[in-house]
């Protein structure tokens, strides 16, 4: 069952995220594919030290929104943005700002996970070799290899391919990856998605533990999860934002039929 | 009778199917064997070809002469005898009609071009050190008259097994005689012109694979080139030869030198190493790229740091056989000039040169038989060569071969 949008919806905003809390604010973003358009006029706000999901159906333009907060749309070729990104005081598709700069800041969990073909050890070194990193690099690599609760399992096999983890581990070391060039936020795509019921209960509990030192988003299509993991959920349907809050009023009172249709399981 | 699930329309339908199934593969398995057949009957050609049976005799001159100077190399035997008669104040025509006298010269190693190889002029010498080889017999038709041909020897002549590819054949350089010829020189100089081509063709060739790959604009342009390119790869290579010609030679006035050889040679493989650089580029799984972006790494820092340590193995592989490819070209070297036969052993880009298969190539063209025996022994060289580099290639790709 597939609902059409009305050209001119409004978000339905449920406990605002007040000025001095906000991280990262989506600022009236439309996103184009050449002549496609999966972003329509999107405005969000992402409070800091908080995990925000972003739920929907396939092809709602979730990921693309994702996406598009450290500008990996920028290498699709027939992108196109309008709109604005505000980040710390910074305008993210300002042109005096470099996208390399973006994704250092903001860094990033795939849906697949995809360490390098390199030992656990590189692999989590790679960011800050990238960056030049002058510091203690086993440190770094043990502190962030702690931080993505991995440590314990993989401390006798750093100089391992990353390759030989468990599917679980790739990912928790992907998320390790991620901290190591100590990003502010971390947006995670579908991060379980291709993982069993029990490495996904691993990672949800470090997304717990982690947003205490990053604010993460995350993009997900299991209702559970969103419910389990968020302080906010932002519910997007064919490119629209359709409806935001805290999860707990997302997931007990939507406000917005659509929401309630979604959340109930009645399409997506 | 064993018990079927089946009713018996429904198997003899698949029985029939089955039967159509192995007529298939036996099809398409007969160009298999026969190609097979025909890479085992060449292996067997040439590598038979490397012994032969030699009647020998000791020689019977007892003139051991160095000839003083003014014969030009490539002088045949008789050019050089008359000379150095009418100089010393001697009829060469009691030489040259006697019989006798002619079958002595005309043995093989008889009148000897000696190499020059510090410098000094090249001269000709008669040697005496050698026996003379009065016959030259296959190796199965030795084997098989070898009584017949054993009960005809004359007093002093001996039968021997002679095997032209010895360690010495490796040391030896191009001679008018067979026994003295050698790939020497020749394996010198496909080091020399390969290690260029590997010099120009590999920053060159990858170079063009990561722009097109990953910078150049999805455009016309780009199309156009990449087309071309893949052309490219499938032009005959004596038109490459000609290009040579005309530009290296030529226009850039390297000559025939090992630069130019090398060059022409770079500009044969480049299609091929690009299309295959590029093919090792595209299999970098993009979820690799996507990592890389999203840790905050540039593009230029993407490709080196991921892109191409994981398309080493498949350029490396492709390098390879583009090199195998250039190893055993002849037809452009004969355009742009290489030489059947040189005096010294190429020293450097700028030297005079020779490769192995302008070698195989010039013995292949000699009148005496025995030429047949010392092409066989190069082409087992070069084969080897060659076989040396697809294991090597073979051997890297399962090497650094990754499974994502």
């Amino acid at each position: 069952m597939s609902q059409t949008v009305p050209e001119n919806h409004v978000t339905v905003r449920t406990d605002p995220v007040a000025q001095e809390d906000a991280l990262v604010a989506i600022d009236h973003l439309s996103l184009w594919y050449d002549q496609f358009q999966a972003l329509r006029d999107v405005s969000l706000t992402v409070p800091k030290n908080q995990v925000t999901a972003l739920i929907g159906a396939s092809g709602c333009g979730k990921s693309t929104l994702l996406r598009s907060i450290n500008r990996m749309n920028d290498l699709v070729p027939s992108v196109r943005v309008e709109g604005k990104i505000h980040y710390e005081g910074a305008e993210l598709y300002d042109a005096s700002v470099d996208a390399v700069e973006v994704r250092r800041r903001i860094g990033m969990v795939f849906q697949k996970p995809n360490p390098f073909p390199k030992t656990v050890y590189e692999n989590v070194a790679f960011g800050p070799r990238l960056h030049g990193y002058k510091g203690n690099m086993d440190e770094l690599v043990e502190k962030s290899l702690k931080g993505a609760a991995l440590w314990d399992e993989v401390q006798d096999k750093l100089n391992q391919s990353g390759l030989g983890l468990s599917g679980g581990q790739q990912q928790r070391l992907c998320i390790a990856r991620a901290m190591a060039t100590e990003p502010d936020v971390i947006l995670m795509d579908e991060p379980t998605s291709a993982l069993d019921p029990i490495a996904t209960d691993r990672i949800e509990q470090l997304i717990h533990e982690i947003k205490k030192d990053f604010t993460v988003i995350i993009v997900t299509h299991n209702m559970q999860q969103a419910g389990r993991v968020s302080d906010r959920t932002a519910f997007m349907h064919l490119g629209v934002l359709i409806e935001e809050g805290p999860t707990d009023q997302i997931f007990t009172n939507p406000q917005h039929e659509m929401t309630e249709n979604y959340i109930s399981g009645r399409f997506g | 009778m064993s018990v079927s699930i089946l009713s018996d329309a429904e198997r003899k339908r698949i029985e029939g199917k089955r039967r159509r199934g192995k007529a298939f593969v036996a099809v398409t398995a007969v160009p298999v064997v026969l190609a097979l057949l025909l890479v085992a009957t060449l292996f067997f050609d040439v590598i038979t070809d490397t012994v032969s049976w030699q009647i020998v005799e000791p020689s019977q001159t007892t003139a051991s002469w160095s000839f003083s100077e003014g014969f030009a190399w490539g002088n045949t035997w008789e050019n050089v005898v008359t000379k150095e008669l009418e100089a010393r104040g001697e009829d060469p025509a009691a030489v040259l009609n006697n019989p006798e006298e002619r079958r002595r010269f005309k043995l093989r190693n008889r009148v000897e071009l000696l190499w020059s190889l510090n410098g000094q002029p090249l001269r000709y010498v008669v040697s005496n050190s050698r026996d003379d080889t009065v016959d030259n017999i296959g190796v199965f038709e030795g084997f098989n008259n070898q009584e017949a041909l054993l009960a005809n020897l004359r007093d002093g002549q001996e039968l021997r097994l002679n095997p032209w590819l010895d360690f010495a054949f490796l040391s030896k350089n191009a001679s008018r005689s067979p026994l003295m010829a050698g790939i020497g020189f020749a394996f010198i100089g496909s080091l020399w012109v390969i290690g260029l081509v590997i010099l120009f063709s590999l920053p060159i060739g990858v170079g063009a694979a990561i722009y097109l790959e990953e910078y150049a604009p999805d455009n016309r342009f780009t199309r156009f080139i990449e087309l071309n390119i893949r052309n490219l790869a499938g032009v005959p290579s004596i038109v490459y030869g000609i290009l040579g010609l005309y530009a290296f030679v030529r226009l850039f006035n390297f000559e025939v030198t090992v630069i130019s050889a090398a060059l022409t040679l770079s500009l044969l493989i480049l299609p091929v190493v690009i299309i295959a650089s590029r093919e090792a580029i595209k299999a970098v799984p993009p979820s690799l790229r996507e990592a890389s972006y999203g840790l905050g790494a540039s593009k230029w820092q993407t490709v080196s740091r991921v892109v191409l340590p994981n398309a080493v193995a498949g350029i490396t592989t492709g390098m390879i056989l583009a090199v195998a490819r250039a190893i055993g070209e002849t037809a452009p070297l004969l355009v742009v000039g290489a030489a059947g036969f040189i005096p010294r052993a190429p020293s450097g880009p700028l030297s005079e040169y020779t490769v192995m298969p302008i070698q195989i190539y010039a013995w292949v063209g000699e009148n005496d038989p025995e030429f047949a025996n010392v092409a066989s022994a190069g082409i087992v060289v070069l084969l080897t060569v060659l076989l040396v580099l697809f294991g090597a290639a073979f051997y890297l790709r399962r090497r650094f071969e990754r499974s994502w």
